[in-house]
């Protein structure tokens, strides 16, 4: 057992105080120490504002689409790939924010790392059925790549329609 | 349940590079469109969008990287004193992407009333520019038209004065006229008609008719004889004054064109007046071709002015440019004596006038001339009873 590497840290303290909604995300840069962990976000108030982020994220992408759709700019080649964009974007932070609820929030899951190369997943009670699902999304980086690549296609079909209607006078 | 930790250590060192890259790359792409038109609001609100992607792509990855490659060699300790920095930014960097991509419809809407407001100042630029290059040939050509309208209004002017002055004189010399010829006529009836004295009076008679005839012809230029309106239909006025000088003139080889506009109202007019009228244009058109020539009458009908114009025009002599503005007037004329009294124009120019309508006369000499005369349509009149 001393062998393994806890993967994940949770602020016992914190969790038991309730005061997580009282202390500001400043307080964990004055002390990091308490916070410092794994990727995670240090004590619950982090982890709840970098959730909300998350939340808001994914709402200001749907915005977008939605505005994208109601001035039929997703006509245009252009907008339409800025906007399959923005759509993945929204299932990336959607599936961000999965994990860290599964993981940190209501800690359903427990990962360990075992060494370099493998992890142990455990799941609570009556939930070992999240373990393929998470480990999945524990893969962000499928959706949240392939977003910023349709960003990247959507503007150089702007920048090849704008050379097209003369306005790059290069 | 004991798993690869591989695709996940893979994807995400992998996935991290990659988004570094191509924030990268389309912060590349939104500085060259921005480059192409600076001042395309889209584009720079695109470039904040990407500026802030790619600041959290940085942030994002960079931490992701560090963590992996500190847990695989072993630097936990160090991992966990970046580990709080590194997530605080991260979080606050998505917070600012999602911001800042809510302002897409704010910007969308300024740019298109930028984009508006640009298009009416280019509009309202090139009209400034065309009226300042084109300043002094429409100045001219107002002119012009000012010019040609003074004219116009002096010759009514002076027109109308000769109007009054004839039509009293005329009025003085009706009733002696009258007088001579009554008595005249009474003279004849004691006379045989073999008799010198009979052909004497009958001499005198017939002068007197004369007289009495310029009389009506001045009268009726000066508006001032009564007119009996009725409802006329003018391609048959036309017809039936073109058969009467078919029979009544030797034409030789001039030839009468007509052309009708199919839609021609009938106007409310005095039809012997009218008759009269298009008596006297078109015998002076057959008198300025001579013995070969055409004469055409037009008519036409403008709906938008509710009005009906009738043109006589002929290829004959034409007429000079110092007598353009004086062969309205009574007695002008450049025929000789006997041949003609220069009352025709006068005579029909006051007719149209006293009908409501337009005279006007287009000539040069050689070219032959043009009148054109214009007389309101009834149809108005007919929907307002
Ligand atoms: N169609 C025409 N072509 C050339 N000159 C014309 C024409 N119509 C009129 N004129 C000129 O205008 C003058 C005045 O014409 P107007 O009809 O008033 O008198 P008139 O023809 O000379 O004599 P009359 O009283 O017998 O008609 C003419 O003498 C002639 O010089
Ligand atoms: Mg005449």
């Amino acid at each position: 057992m001393d062998r393994l590497i806890r993967h994940r840290w949770i602020a016992r303290g914190a969790w038991r105080s309730g005061s997580a909604f009282a202390v500001v995300p400043a307080a964990f840069l004055i002390c990091p120490a308490v916070a410092a962990a794994t990727q995670g976000h240090g004590g619950r108030e982090g982890l709840y504002v970098h959730q909300l982020s998350h939340v808001f994220f994914c709402i200001s992408m749907g915005i977008l689409i939605y505005w994208l759709r109601t001035r039929n700019l997703t006509r245009e080649p252009g907008w339409r790939y800025i906007g399959i964009g923005a759509m993945l974007f929204c299932l990336w932070s959607a599936d961000a924010f999965i994990v860290h609820l599964l993981e940190e929030q209501t800690a359903i899951i427990d990962v360990q790392r075992i060494d370099n190369w493998r992890i142990r997943l455990e799941a609570v009670d009556g939930w070992g059925w999240v373990r393929p699902f998470y480990y999945l999304a524990k893969l962000d980086h499928l959706f949240c790549v392939p977003a910023l690549i349709f960003f990247y296609m959507g503007l150089r079909r702007l920048m090849s329609d704008a050379a097209v209607s003369g306005e790059t006078a290069s | 349940m004991i798993l690869t930790a591989a695709p996940i250590l893979l994807v995400d060192v992998a996935g991290s590079i990659l988004m570094i890259v191509f924030s990268f790359l389309c912060i590349g792409h939104v500085m060259k469109l921005k480059r192409g038109n600076p001042t395309n609001l889209i584009w720079t609100y695109l470039l904040w969008v990407c500026t802030a992607l790619a600041a959290f792509a940085v942030s994002r990855s960079i931490g992701h990287i560090l963590k992996q490659a500190l847990l695989v060699s072993g630097h936990r300790q160090a991992w966990s004193g970046i580990a709080a920095y590194s997530g605080s930014v991260n979080t606050f960097m998505l917070t600012i992407v999602a911001a800042i991509t809510l302002f897409f419809e704010r910007i969308w809407n300024i740019y298109g009333g930028i984009m508006k407001d640009q298009q009416a100042l280019r509009e309202t630029h090139d009209k400034l520019v065309y009226v300042n290059q084109n300043l002094e040939r429409l100045v001219e050509k107002r002119t012009e038209a000012l010019a040609r309208s003074e004219k116009q209004m002096a010759q009514a002017d002076r027109l109308a004065s000769i109007g009054q002055l004839s039509a009293g004189i005329a009025h003085e010399i009706n009733n002696p006229l009258g007088i001579i010829l009554g008595y005249t006529q009474l003279l004849m009836r004691g006379e045989e008609k073999e008799n010198q004295r009979y052909d004497d009076l009958k001499t005198i008679e017939k002068h007197v008719r004369n007289c009495k005839a310029i009389v009506e012809d001045l009268l009726n230029f000066a508006r001032s004889s009564k007119t009996k309106k009725e409802m006329i239909h003018i391609p048959e006025t036309v017809d039936e004054i073109l058969d009467f000088i078919r029979q009544h003139s030797k034409l030789g080889d001039v030839a009468i064109d007509h052309d009708y506009d199919a839609e021609m109202p009938s106007i409310l007019a005095d039809e012997k007046k009218i008759k009269q009228v298009l008596i006297n244009l078109v015998m002076n058109a057959r008198h300025a071709v001579g013995t070969d020539g055409t004469i055409s009458v037009m008519t036409r009908y403008d709906v938008g002015e509710d009005q009906i114009a009738i043109t006589v025009a002929d290829t004959g002599y034409g007429i000079e440019e110092k007598n353009l503005s004086r062969i309205f007037d009574p007695f002008f004329t450049t025929k000789s004596t006997g041949e003609g009294t220069g009352l025709g124009l006068s005579v029909s120019y006051g007719i149209i006038k006293n009908h409501g309508g337009d005279i006007d006369v287009e000539s040069a000499p050689g070219q032959g001339s043009r009148f054109t005369i214009r007389l309101p349509a009834a149809t108005r009149e007919k929907k307002r009873t």
